[in-house]
C-alpha cells in the first residue's frame, strides 16, 4: 500500500472512508435535540385517542394552572390567528372529473379529529416533564363518530365517511392506458394470470425522531428553525405558506446531523408549524422532540395499496396486456405527496423493464381514519415493482417457463433505448438482460437443485425468487445550485442545499471535488443544511448525487477556470500558458508556479468564489436483478434468507463502499417489508396496535447471512455529466419481491400452489405455516 | 416519569422496611421492565427501593456436600449475564444458562435479574418457564414457595405485599432443554418451552402462550411414558385459553408448543 498518500485515492471510484463518520461514530454528531438555547421552552402534543371524533370542547384551564406551563394552544386559536391549512392534493381529480375532496389538514385538529394520534393541542412549559404532566390535564370532550381504517372496508357501500364530499371515501382517481385495447389483448391471450396483492402499510422509523428548535430573534424579527429534515428549503417554503405574515427571508432553516430520513422527513409536518408559531407568539425559543410514540402515530406512513392485477400472455410467454386496479389508503388527509406517490409515480414504473404493448391502470386514493401516507424509501416504485414481479413469477409458474427466461422474453432491449414507456417516461439507458444474466450467474441459479436437496436433507424447504426491475429517480427536480469557495486559509468549502441524512453524500461530493482540484480530501469541506446559504430542492428520490454531484463537478471546474484566469494575472502570463495540477498553477515549460490557496489568499476577498447552477437533462433509471434463496422450516413456517445476490446497474460509481451500503441497507428494509413489518390498526376500534417497537417488527441485521452485491458500471447515465444513477432506493425496491417470490417458491414446491400464490406480506412464520398446512 | 423517593438499603430487613414506609413503593431489581413502564407513565410508584447494594441477594452456589440433594442456589439479584456465564450453571444446568443468555439483549442481561423477572411475572418472560420447568423453589424473606404454586396469572404471583424473593433453588435435572420462539418485534418468547427430567419429575413448562407460565400436562404424560422426541408427535395442545394477538393466533401457539417441546427433548437425547 505504498504511494497511498497521493490525493488520487480519495477521488471518485474509490471506497473512501466516509468523512462524516469520525464525528458520528464517536457520538459527536449534533442533532436537533443536542442543541439547547437559553430560555428555551418545551412543547409536547396532546393527540386524539379516537380514530374519528367530534371535538365538543377543550378545557385548558387546569393545564394552564400546572407548574411551569406557559401556554396551551388549540386549533381554534391557530385558525383565529390566521394559520392556514396544509395544501391538499388538488392536482388530482375524483372519478368523473370531479375536483379533489379531502378534509383540510390543520396544524391542530379543530372541530373533528380524524385519526388516532392527530395532534389536538400543544402544551408549552418550562421543562419537558412539566409539559408532559400538563398534557394529562387538558380536558377534551370528544363525541365519537363512525370510523373506518381498512381500505377494503372504506370502499364498501355504506362505509363511514371520512369526509362527506369524498363519496365512497374516494378522494382521487387516475386512469391510464387504453381500456378497449387492453380488453382485446386479454380476450386474445393464451394465458391470463391474476393476483390480488396487498402492499401493507409501513412506518419509516429513522433512528432519530423528528425534532424542531424554533428560535425567534427579537432584534431582526427572524425565526431560526433548527430541524431534522431532508428538505430544508421546502420546509421553509411550506412553513411560510401556512403561518400568517412571515416571509421566507424572515425564516432560516438550519439542519445539523440527521439520524435517517427515508423520505419521511421530506415535508413540513403540522407539528413543525405549531412549534414555530408558539415560538413567534411567545417570543421565546421552543423545542419539540418527538418520542417514538409520536413517530408511530403521526409521521407519514408508507405504502398501503390493495391491488388486483392481471397479465395477458401468449403461448410463448410474451406479455400482451397488463391490467391493474388499485386502491391506495392515503389516510385521513390526502397530501399532495401521498397521492402522487400512488397515483402517478408508481404507475410511471409499473411496466418496469418490460416491453408491454398495452396497459389499463385504474388507481384510486381512499380516505380512512388513519395517519396520512407519504414518502417512504421507494415511494410508489416498491408497490409498482412488487405487482409486476409477482405477476411475472405467477405467469412463469402457469406457463411452466423458467422465471428468469420469462422475464428475458419480455425485456426492453438496449437497441430500443431511449425507450418511452406507456406512461410517457423515457428511459435513457438500460441493459436489462445483461444484468439478469450476470445475476443468474452470481446466484448460481442453475445449481439450485443441489442446494434444495441439501436443505431437504436437513429437513428444510427451500425456495428461490427473482426480481428484475428498474426505478425512476430525481423527484423531477433537476436543477442544483452549488457554491465553491477556495479560501486563502487553505481549504475548499462547497455548499449545497441537498442534505446529508446518513447516506454519505458529503463524502461523495468531496471525492468529486478532489477529482477536479487534485487536493487531499481533508482540504474539502462540505456545507449543507442552511437556507441562509442557499435554497434548493433537497435530498429525496435518490437525486442528490446525480443532480448536486453534477453541480459540484461543474462548479469545481468553473472554479479552476476562474482561478486559472486569476493565476494568469498573478504570474503575468496568458491563462492559456497555465496548467493546473494538484493544487498548483504552473506556467507551461517553466518552473514558475503559484499554489491554489496562495492564489486565493492574494485575492481582495482572500478567496476565490464561484456560484454555479447546473441542470441535468432528466431522471436516472437505475436497475438490476436481485435473486434470493430462502429456507423455510416446515414445522414452524419460519423463513430464513439463506442467500441474496444482486447485480445493479447504477451507472458510474463514485464510492463503491457507500453504494453497496445503500444497496444492502435498502435491501434489509425491503426484506423487512417482505417478512415482518406491518402497521396494524384494529378494524373495530381504529386503534394503532403496532404503536411501539415491541409490536412493530423492524428487520434486524441477523435476518440476512450475507449479500453478494455487484455493481455494473458499463451503462453510464446519459442525462447527467457524471453518468451516475440514483441508488438510495434501489435495494428496497428489489428485495421485497425477490424475497416474497422465494417464499412463494418454497411453499409452491411443498405442494400448496394456491396458498403460495395467495400469500400476502408480511410473510410471518404463522402465515407461511398456514400456507404449508393447506397442502393438497 | 413521575418523581419518587429512591432508597438503597444494604440489607433485606432494611429493604422491607423502606418499602413499607412508602405509599406505593416498588422494589427495583434491575429495572428492565419497571423503568420503561415508569417512563410511559404506566407505573407511578412513590418510592423505589433499589436492591443492588444487598450482597446477600447476589451470587450463585451449589448446595454444600452432604446437605441433601444437590441443587443450584441463585440469588434473586443475580443478573441474567451472570447466570449465563456461571461455570456451575453451565456445568449443572446448561439449559438454564442458555435461557439466561437468550433473554433480551446484552444491555438487558447486564441489568435484569432472576428475582426481578419472577416478581414481575411477565406472560412472555423466559425465567418463569425455567423455574417451573425445573421444579425450582422460590425462597423469600419469609417462606419457600414451590414453583408450581408461584405463578398465579397475568403479572400475578403468590408473593404477598412487600414480600421479597431472596433466592431460587434449582434441583439438578438429568436432562433439560430450552427452546424459544421469539416474537419478531420484542424478541420476548412468543412461545418458550422448557423441558426437564429429574428429581422434580418430567416437566414441560410453557411461557408466552398463556396468561403466565404453565405446565403442558399432556406432553408431560407422553414424555413420562417415553422420553423421546417422537413421544411428542400427535400430542395436540388445545388452543382454548391461549394468547392470540397480531403476532400469533392461539392455534399457532398451541402448535408451536408441541413442536418446541419435541425439539427441546431432541436436544437431550
Amino acid at each position: 500500500m505504498n504511494a497511498e498518500t497521493n490525493y488520487g485515492r480519495f477521488g471518485s471510484g474509490h471506497s473512501v472512508q466516509r468523512i462524516e463518520d469520525p464525528t458520528l461514530v464517536t457520538g459527536k454528531g449534533v442533532f436537533v435535540d443536542d442543541v439547547s438555547v437559553p430560555g428555551q421552552l418545551y412543547l409536547c402534543f396532546l393527540r386524539s385517542p379516537y380514530p374519528h371524533a367530534r371535538i365538543v370542547s377543550i378545557d385548558t384551564s387546569a393545564a394552564m394552572a400546572m407548574p411551569g406551563v406557559v401556554s396551551v394552544v388549540t386549533g381554534a386559536e391557530l385558525t383565529a390567528a390566521g394559520v392556514k391549512p396544509f395544501p391538499n392534493a388538488a392536482g388530482f381529480k375524483r372519478p368523473g372529473g370531479e375536483p379533489h375532496a379531502s378534509p383540510p389538514r390543520l396544524c391542530l385538529a379543530e372541530g373533528t379529529a380524524r385519526f388516532v394520534g392527530e395532534a389536538v393541542a400543544a402544551i408549552v412549559a418550562k421543562s419537558r416533564d412539566e409539559a408532559y404532566a400538563a398534557r394529562d390535564a387538558v380536558m377534551v370532550d370528544y363525541e365519537e363518530l363512525p370510523m373506518v381504517v381498512a381500505t377494503d372496508a372504506a370502499i364498501e357501500p355504506g362505509a363511514a365517511l371520512v369526509w362527506p364530499q369524498a363519496t365512497g371515501n374516494v378522494c382521487n382517481e387516475a386512469l391510464y392506458g387504453d381500456v378497449a385495447a387492453c380488453d382485446a389483448a386479454f380476450a386474445a391471450a393464451a394465458h391470463v394470470v391474476t393476483l390480488d396483492l396487498v402492499n401493507q402499510r409501513l412506518v419509516a422509523n429513522p433512528m432519530e425522531p423528528r425534532a424542531v428548535l424554533a428560535v425567534p430573534d427579537a432584534q431582526t424579527g427572524r425565526l431560526t428553525m433548527r430541524m431534522s429534515t431532508q428538505m430544508p428549503s421546502g420546509a421553509r417554503a411550506s412553513l411560510c405558506a401556512v403561518l400568517p405574515d412571515i416571509a421566507p427571508e424572515k425564516v432560516r432553516v438550519v439542519v445539523g446531523d440527521v439520524g435517517g430520513g427515508f423520505g419521511m422527513k421530506t415535508g413540513l409536518y403540522p407539528e413543525d408549524a405549531v412549534v414555530a408559531w408558539c415560538a413567534l407568539k411567545l417570543g421565546q425559543p421552543v423545542k419539540w422532540t418527538a418520542d417514538r410514540s409520536d413517530e408511530f402515530l403521526a409521521t407519514t406512513h408508507g405504502r398501503d395499496l390493495l391491488s388486483k392485477a392481471s397479465l395477458a400472455l401468449d403461448a410463448q410467454g410474451k406479455v400482451l396486456g397488463f391490467r391493474v386496479s388499485s386502491h391506495a389508503n392515503v389516510g385521513a388527509y390526502a397530501t399532495p405527496t401521498g397521492v402522487a406517490i400512488q397515483l402517478l409515480i408508481g404507475p410511471w414504473v409499473t411496466t418496469s423493464i418490460y416491453d408491454i404493448p398495452v396497459i389499463d391502470f385504474r388507481l384510486r386514493a381512499v380516505l380512512t381514519n388513519t395517519a396520512p401516507t407519504g414518502a417512504y424509501r421507494g415511494a410508489g416504485r416498491p408497490e409498482a415493482i412488487y405487482i409486476i414481479e409477482r405477476l411475472m413469477d405467477a405467469a412463469a409458474r402457469q406457463l411452466g417457463i423458467d422465471q428468469a427466461d420469462l422475464r428475458r422474453r419480455n425485456m426492453i432491449r438496449p437497441d430500443q433505448m431511449p425507450f418511452k414507456n406507456l406512461m410517457g417516461q423515457t428511459y435513457d439507458t438500460g441493459a436489462f438482460e445483461k444484468m439478469t444474466t450476470q445475476a443468474v450467474e452470481l446466484a448460481d441459479w442453475s445449481g439450485f437443485d443441489a442446494r434444495l436437496a441439501e436443505s431437504k436433507a436437513r429437513g428444510k424447504l427451500r425456495g428461490r425468487g427473482i426480481a428484475s426491475f428498474l426505478e425512476w429517480t430525481s423527484g423531477n427536480a433537476f436543477e442544483e445550485r452549488v457554491t465553491v469557495k477556495v479560501a486563502g486559509d487553505g481549504y475548499i468549502e462547497i455548499f449545497t442545499s441537498t442534505q446529508a441524512m446518513g447516506q454519505g453524500i458529503a463524502t461523495c461530493y468531496a471525492q468529486l471535488a478532489v477529482d477536479t482540484f487534485g487536493v487531499s480530501i481533508d482540504k474539502v469541506r462540505i456545507i449543507q443544511g442552511d437556507t441562509d446559504r442557499g435554497v434548493g430542492f433537497g435530498s429525496a428520490g435518490s437525486r442528490s448525487l446525480f443532480t448536486a454531484g453534477s453541480a459540484v463537478e461543474v462548479a469545481s471546474k468553473k472554479t479552476v477556470d476562474l482561478a486559472t484566469q486569476l493565476a494568469g494575472d498573478a504570474l503575468e502570463v496568458a491563462p492559456s500558458d497555465i496548467e493546473y495540477r494538484e493544487g498548483s498553477f504552473n506556467i507551461v515549460g517553466t518552473d514558475r508556479s503559484i499554489g491554489l490557496f496562495e492564489l486565493a489568499a492574494r485575492q481582495p476577498a482572500h478567496h476565490v468564489f464561484v456560484d454555479s447552477t447546473t441542470k441535468v437533462d432528466g431522471p436516472s433509471w437505475p436497475n438490476g436483478c436481485h435473486i434470493c434463496e430462502v429456507e423455510v422450516d416446515p414445522e414452524t413456517g419460519e423463513v430464513e434468507v439463506s442467500a441474496y445476490a444482486s447485480v445493479n446497474d447504477v451507472g458510474r460509481v463514485v464510492n463503491p463502499m457507500i453504494v453497496i451500503g445503500q444497496l444492502d441497507g435498502g435491501a434489509i428494509q425491503g426484506i423487512g417489508q417482505a417478512l415482518c413489518e406491518e402497521v396494524v390498526y384494529d378494524r373495530d376500534s381504529g386503534q394503532l396496535i403496532t404503536g411501539s417497537l415491541s409490536d412493530y417488527a423492524l428487520p434486524r441485521v441477523d435476518m440476512v447471512r450475507s449479500f453478494k452485491t455487484r455493481l455494473d458500471q458499463s451503462v453510464p447515465c446519459k442525462t447527467n455529466p457524471l453518468g451516475v444513477k440514483g441508488v438510495g432506493e434501489l435495494g428496497t425496491i428489489g428485495a421485497t419481491p425477490a424475497v416474497v417470490n422465494a417464499v412463494v417458491d418454497a411453499v409452491w414446491r411443498h405442494g400448496s400452489p394456491e396458498a403460495a400464490l395467495a400469500m400476502q406480506m408480511p410473510l410471518t412464520a404463522e402465515k407461511v405455516w398456514q400456507a404449508l398446512v393447506a397442502k393438497r | 416519569m413521575n418523581n419518587f423517593d429512591f432508597h438503597s438499603p444494604a440489607s433485606v430487613a432494611d429493604a422491607i422496611k423502606a418499602l413499607g414506609a412508602g405509599d406505593d413503593g416498588r422494589y427495583l431489581a434491575g429495572g428492565q421492565s419497571l423503568l420503561p413502564a415508569m417512563k410511559t407513565g404506566l407505573s407511578m410508584p412513590t418510592d423505589l427501593v433499589g436492591l443492588d447494594k444487598i450482597a446477600q441477594l447476589k451470587g450463585i452456589c451449589t448446595s454444600a456436600p452432604g446437605a441433601g440433594k444437590p441443587a443450584l442456589h441463585i440469588g434473586a439479584m443475580t443478573t441474567h449475564a451472570s447466570v449465563a456465564a456461571n461455570a456451575d450453571v453451565i456445568r449443572l444446568i446448561p439449559a438454564l444458562a442458555r435461557l439466561a443468555d437468550w433473554i433480551g439483549d446484552s444491555a438487558v442481561r447486564a441489568r435484569g435479574t432472576l428475582g426481578g423477572s419472577l416478581g414481575l411475572n411477565d406472560p412472555a418472560a423466559c425465567y418463569p418457564a425455567g423455574v417451573l420447568g425445573l421444579g425450582a423453589s422460590i425462597t423469600t424473606d419469609r417462606r419457600t414457595i414451590a414453583a408450581d404454586d408461584f405463578f398465579k396469572g397475568l403479572y400475578e404471583t403468590a408473593l404477598e405485599p412487600g414480600e421479597l424473593i431472596t433466592e431460587v433453588i434449582f434441583p439438578i435435572p438429568e436432562k433439560a432443554a430450552w427452546m424459544k420462539f421469539k416474537q419478531p418485534a420484542s424478541r420476548f418468547s412468543m412461545v418458550g418451552v422448557f423441558v426437564s427430567k429429574g428429581p422434580a419429575g418430567v416437566r414441560v413448562a410453557v411461557t408466552g402462550a398463556g396468561s403466565c407460565a404453565f405446565r403442558a400436562r399432556a406432553l408431560e404424560a407422553a414424555l413420562e411414558k417415553q422420553w423421546s422426541p417422537s413421544a411428542c408427535d400427535g400430542v395436540a395442545i388445545s388452543p382454548a385459553g391461549l394468547n392470540s394477538d397480531i403476532h400469533a393466533s392461539a392455534a399457532y401457539r398451541a402448535h408451536l408448543i408441541t413442536v418446541l417441546a419435541k425439539r427441546a427433548v431432541a436436544q437431550t437425547v
